[in-house]
């Protein structure tokens, strides 16, 4: 009894950590459905948006002029706001730069997209590397959310149900706007059907921008919420593809709850994992990718999926 | 696929007795053009590990992003038999070879059935289990300090012996490793074996139509390449005097990758040597003069992805098709690609 | 076309190869130019500035070209300026092999210096041994560097993680108690120190109650420090360097748990905690210097470094640009000492010599054990300033231990090549 007592802090990392991997998915998902295309560089933006968020909140980020003073000066509450808000904004662009290069690969072997995303992927985590360098940074968030307190003599974190919280209302936002928005609507048309939606007349060039956009930006805030958990760091980004790519094939391509269900059940075995041999917590990720699509290629939910083509 | 590698069924082919003079007169001119002993060696040796690469990748379609860690397991095996059975140059290559094919063979089960993003994705997870392992597995490996005083075994002919221990003494065996392999692979990949598996790149389910056993060769292809890997990888070891994990990593794997494809793998048997050297040549070059050249290198990937996929090779045969056209003026071009390379 | 390989072809190109054989063998490795008197000393230098400890590799960086450039003003070597070539090592063993090649062969390199990572350290050690090349390694702290792995031409500068252990060990027994946990980086330098750290309790009747391995690149300690409140150990020992400490000790002290345990922490590296403000020393640690020693010729070196490197982040030296100036100070005295830059004579300056102690800056006298190349050197035992001078000044020196006390046997281990397997080389 006293062993399921000393897991319950695991489990809502684990649940932290699974609602965190959901959205980066979801974000995946979306670029998917739309795209037929597999964005390798989904974790490097996912990393980009930590350093981006690192570029607003703190002076370290490389804006050291003096001229800046007075933002740095402003409490930390709404530099971190500001950075929740415009970092996802300039990833987006990024993302949207990303499918105008994508477009020559169209109607070619999925190969080249392929091959075209893992090179955007290297570049993106190269120029990381090349402006922030290779060390470590530490992004400064608000002290409310900060740190540890032991209750029950157990150790629970501040921050991941600060993560869990801002994931739920994330997911919750996404779906309202999947489900409810006109939007929404032709996103989802355009995933099942695109001769359909072109037929319609909607401008299809301009709906894959905007979802590239949105799924980019979505992975940006995921970077974000996840840097004091993983790090900044300019390699952050490879473990982040992984989780989101086991959910997809776990959940479905075209599931959005599958992709939540999905989403726990690996942040789970990775947060439990990570409690009892935690050097193999990142490695359970790939174990779990090895196993999953060994075996169940189609996911608990999902249809016929496009990347079998 | 539009990018098709030709047969012929000669056994010396221009391209590869100019690759040999080249390389083989490497020790003469290197120094002279101001690069160093150890660079000759260890571009020779990744130029071997990219032409099994190709295997893949050019000539069957198959995106493997993890291939880093097969070189590392061979240059682990090397070390191992050196240390642990016994110090002979022959058998610890035979070994790495061995070994790093079983890896191989073992991981293409678990792949062979899938193609695409499937495929690529899997043997990415593959590539960082072995790293992870790799890593971890210090009494085996020695973890991130790796596997130290490997030594360049001699060759031991029986007759008579050379020793290894000289750059260049060992530049030349790895040469003569090279004409070997260059020679077995343009065998394989213009014998019937070879016209299968670039029939695989242009349509599997087509191939699968025709009675052929598709998951047999990715198979085969996969364990191949691997072994060739392997060789690489002894050959690595010795060079270095060392096995080290780092090669086992993404951002490795994914080099040999850009490599092959920028130079050409997927239109020419010699793409993979022309992108190892370009690669090579940018690093040390544009490396003195700008530490962001990686950058400049992934880029350049993405623009050939985007603009000329066929590569450097590509462009080269399409030159040579623009004079031969001029020249034939008045023959209509044939359908058909003209054989070449 | 059809080109055939005719027999003629063949002959040929046997010939040109056989010619090219017999141009490059036999191959032997006695490297020795002229030693002209007007041509400069070039030493290269292999300090990380990527990786894991590019802040460290740079610190170094600073303390070694600082010497330099004393020893320029003050006329150079042997009349001879000296000059450097830098390369970044990347924190990667291939990488060093390959930089180390590159500036001997290619550079002509007089000497090596530089390194922390301890698979680095190897492997560029091997290929100065291979070449003869005499090799500082600055920081590298695996208690292996000066044992298994030590070479004839390899002299290693920075007190070993046994080192550390040993000095720490049996005050933290006798005031904290006998039940630690290790805190394991998992990889070499956390292993071997680790392992010391154990041997050494063992020997003191302590015992360890779980090994915890923290793999390289952790930055969520949740887990493991929830394991540590449940065992309630009375020390907790950390072989756990870089970015991996930074972020276990932000969180043990969000935690409060420094103040539930002892903790200590082997040894603390300048750069990998300057800026953080004196809350990151907690627990007890070992360093081979500080800036606020009371010694003579302390505060000196403080303000040359200030004046040569105005614009970097840590404003004052620490024990690792310390290790990297000292280090090729005494490369270029034992050069000057030999009269000539060839490496068996510096290798037998360097043997056995003794460096006084207000020379370096130090408590005790240091000396190079000529049977495994390591400078056993004083060790100091520190721990949070409860009373800062200023805004730098984050440790309060609690003990000063003197060589011999520290002296590790496992060294013993080590196996010196010969003179005569060492190939001569002089540049």
């Amino acid at each position: 009894m006293d062993f399921l007592f000393n897991l319950l802090p695991h489990l809502v990392n684990g649940i932290a950590l699974g609602l965190l991997f959901a959205l980066i998915a979801l974000g995946f998902m979306l670029i998917i459905g739309v795209m037929e295309v597999i964005n390798l560089a989904h974790g490097s933006l996912f990393a980009l948006g930590a350093y981006m968020a690192l570029v607003i909140v703190t002076p370290e980020g490389g804006l050291d002029a003096p001229f800046l003073e007075p933002w740095f000066g402003i409490g930390i509450i709404p530099r971190y706001i500001a950075a929740l808000v415009i970092a996802p904004v300039i990833v987006g662009v990024f993302g949207m730069g990303l499918e105008l290069c994508l477009r020559r690969t169209y109607g070619k072997d999925p190969l080249y997209g392929l091959l075209l995303t893992f090179g955007a992927a290297l570049v993106i985590e190269e120029g990381i590397r090349i402006i922030w360098g290779h060390g470590e940074y530490v992004l400064p968030v608000p002290k409310g959310i900060r740190g540890g307190f032991i209750f029950a003599d157990l150790i629970w974190s501040y921050y991941r149900f600060f993560a869990a919280a801002f994931s739920i209302v994330m997911i919750g936002a996404l779906w309202c706007f999947i489900e409810k928005t006109p939007y929404g609507a032709i996103i989802k048309a355009g995933a099942h059907d695109n001769e359909m939606v072109r037929a319609l007349g909607i401008n299809l060039p301009k709906l894959r921008l905007f979802v590239f956009a949105i799924g980019t930006a979505l992975a940006a805030i995921a970077g974000i919420i996840m840097a004091p958990i993983w790090g900044i760091r300019p390699q952050v980004g490879v473990d982040a593809v992984v989780p989101a790519f086991v959910i997809i094939v776990l959940g479905g391509i075209g599931s959005f709850w599958g992709a939540v269900i999905a989403g726990l059940m690996v942040g789970m075995i990775v947060g439990l994992t990570a409690a009892y041999y935690s050097d193999w917590s990142l490695l359970s990720m790939y174990l779990l990718l090895l196993a999953v699509v060994t075996f169940r290629a189609r996911g608990l939910m999902g249809k016929v999926s496009v990347l079998e083509r | 696929m539009r990018h098709m590698i030709a047969i012929t069924s000669n056994w010396f082919t221009p391209q590869m007795l100019v690759a040999f003079a080249i390389f083989g007169t490497l020790p003469l001119w290197l120094e002279g053009v101001g690069l160093y002993s150890y660079i000759g060696l260890e571009v020779l040796i990744w130029i071997i590990f990219a032409l099994g690469f190709n295997l893949l990748l050019g000539y069957t379609g198959l995106p493997s992003f993890g291939h880093g860690a097969f070189l590392g397991i061979g240059g682990y095996a090397m070390g191992w038999f050196q240390i642990n059975v016994a110090p002979n140059l022959w058998l610890g290559l035979l070994f790495a070879i061995a070994i790093t094919a079983l890896f191989g063979a073992a991981v293409a089960l678990f792949i062979s059935h899938r193609r695409g993003i499937y495929f690529a994705l899997l043997t990415l997870a593959f590539g960082q289990v072995f790293f992870f392992v790799a890593s971890k597995w210090t009494t085996l490996t020695g973890g991130e300090d790796g596997m130290l005083n490997i030594a360049r075994l001699p060759a031991d002919f029986g007759f008579v012996s050379f020793s290894l221990q000289h750059n260049y003494a060992l530049y030349y065996f790895t040469f003569a490793v090279f004409v070997v392999t260059v020679l077995v692979l343009w065998r394989l990949v213009n014998s019937p074996f070879g016209k299968v598996i670039k029939a695989i790149k242009q349509n599997e389910m087509r191939v699968g139509f025709l009675g052929y056993n598709v998951y047999f060769f990715k198979w085969a292809v996969f364990t191949i390449s691997c072994a060739v890997t392997g060789l690489a990888g002894g050959l690595f070891a010795m060079a270095q005097e060392g096995a080290y994990v780092q090669v086992m990593s993404l951002q490795w794997s994914g080099i040999i990758v850009l490599m092959t494809l920028i130079g050409g793998g997927f239109v020419s048997f010699w793409g993979a040597l022309i992108g190892t050297v370009v690669y090579y040549l940018a690093r040390d070059i544009l490396g003195t003069f700008t530490e962001t050249w990686l950058l400049w290198y992934g880029l350049m990937f993405m623009l050939v992805v985007m603009f000329k996929p066929e590569g450097i090779a590509g462009m080269w045969q399409d030159g040579v098709a623009y004079l031969n056209r001029r020249r034939g003026a008045g023959i209509p071009p044939v359908a058909v690609e003209p054989a070449r390379e | 076309m059809k080109t055939g390989i005719t027999r003629r072809k063949l002959i040929q190109g046997t010939a040109l190869t056989a010619g090219a054989a017999a141009v490059f063998g036999p191959w032997k490795f006695n490297r020795v130019y002229a030693a002209a008197t007007d041509k400069p000393i070039l030493i290269g230098l292999t300090h990380d500035a990527s990786g894991q400890f590019a802040n460290s590799g740079q610190a170094e960086k600073r303390g070694t070209i600082m010497a330099i450039e004393e020893a320029n003003a003050a006329g150079g070597v042997l009349g001879r300026k000296v000059e450097y070539i830098w390369a970044d090592t990347e924190t990667t063993p291939a990488t060093g092999s390959r930089v180390a090649e590159r500036f001997i062969t290619r550079d002509n390199v007089a000497f090596m210096v530089g390194a922390i990572q301890s698979g680095t350290a190897n492997a560029i050690s091997q290929v100065c041994q291979k070449y003869g090349v005499v090799y500082f390694n600055t920081n590298s702290s695996s208690p292996t560097e000066s044992a298994k792995n030590c070479h004839r031409v390899k002299f290693v500068w920075d007190g070993s993680g046994a080192n550390f252990a040993k000095a720490a060990a049996a005050g933290a027994v006798d005031k904290f108690g006998k039940n630690w946990i290790l805190l394991t980086n998992d990889y070499v330098w956390g292993h071997n120190t680790s392992k010391a750290t154990a041997e050494i309790l063992g020997k003191l009747g302590g015992t360890v109650m779980e090994n915890i391995l923290v793999p390289v690149g952790t930055r969520d300690y949740s887990s493991i420090l929830l394991k540590l409140q449940q065992a309630k150990p009375d020390v907790v020992a950390t072989a756990v360097g870089g970015d991996d400490y930074k972020a276990l000790r932000q969180q043990v002290q969000d935690l409060k748990l420094d103040t539930k345990m002892a903790w200590l922490s082997n040894q603390l590296d300048w750069p990998d905690i300057y800026g953080a403000g004196s809350e990151a020393a907690f627990g007890v640690f070992g360093a081979t210097w500080y800036h606020y020693l009371d010694l003579p010729g302390v505060a000196d070196f403080v303000k040359r470094y200030q004046t040569r490197w105005p614009d970097t982040r840590i404003d004052v030296p620490g024990n690792v640009t310390y290790n990297g100036y000292v280090a090729m100070r005494e490369l270029l005295r034992a050069v000057e000492d030999a009269g000539s830059t060839n490496n068996i004579s510096v290798i037998k300056q360097l043997e056995g010599r003794v460096m006084k102690a207000a020379d370096r800056m130090q408590h005790h006298d240091a000396v190079i054990d000529p049977n495994s190349h390591h400078v056993q050197q004083t060790i100091y035992l520190a721990t949070r300033q409860d009373k800062p001078r200023d805004d730098t000044d984050y440790f309060k020196i609690v003990n000063v231990m003197a060589p011999e006390t520290v002296r590790i046997a496992s060294e013993s281990e080590c196996h010196l090549e010969s003179y005569a397997d060492t190939p001569t080389y002089e540049m």
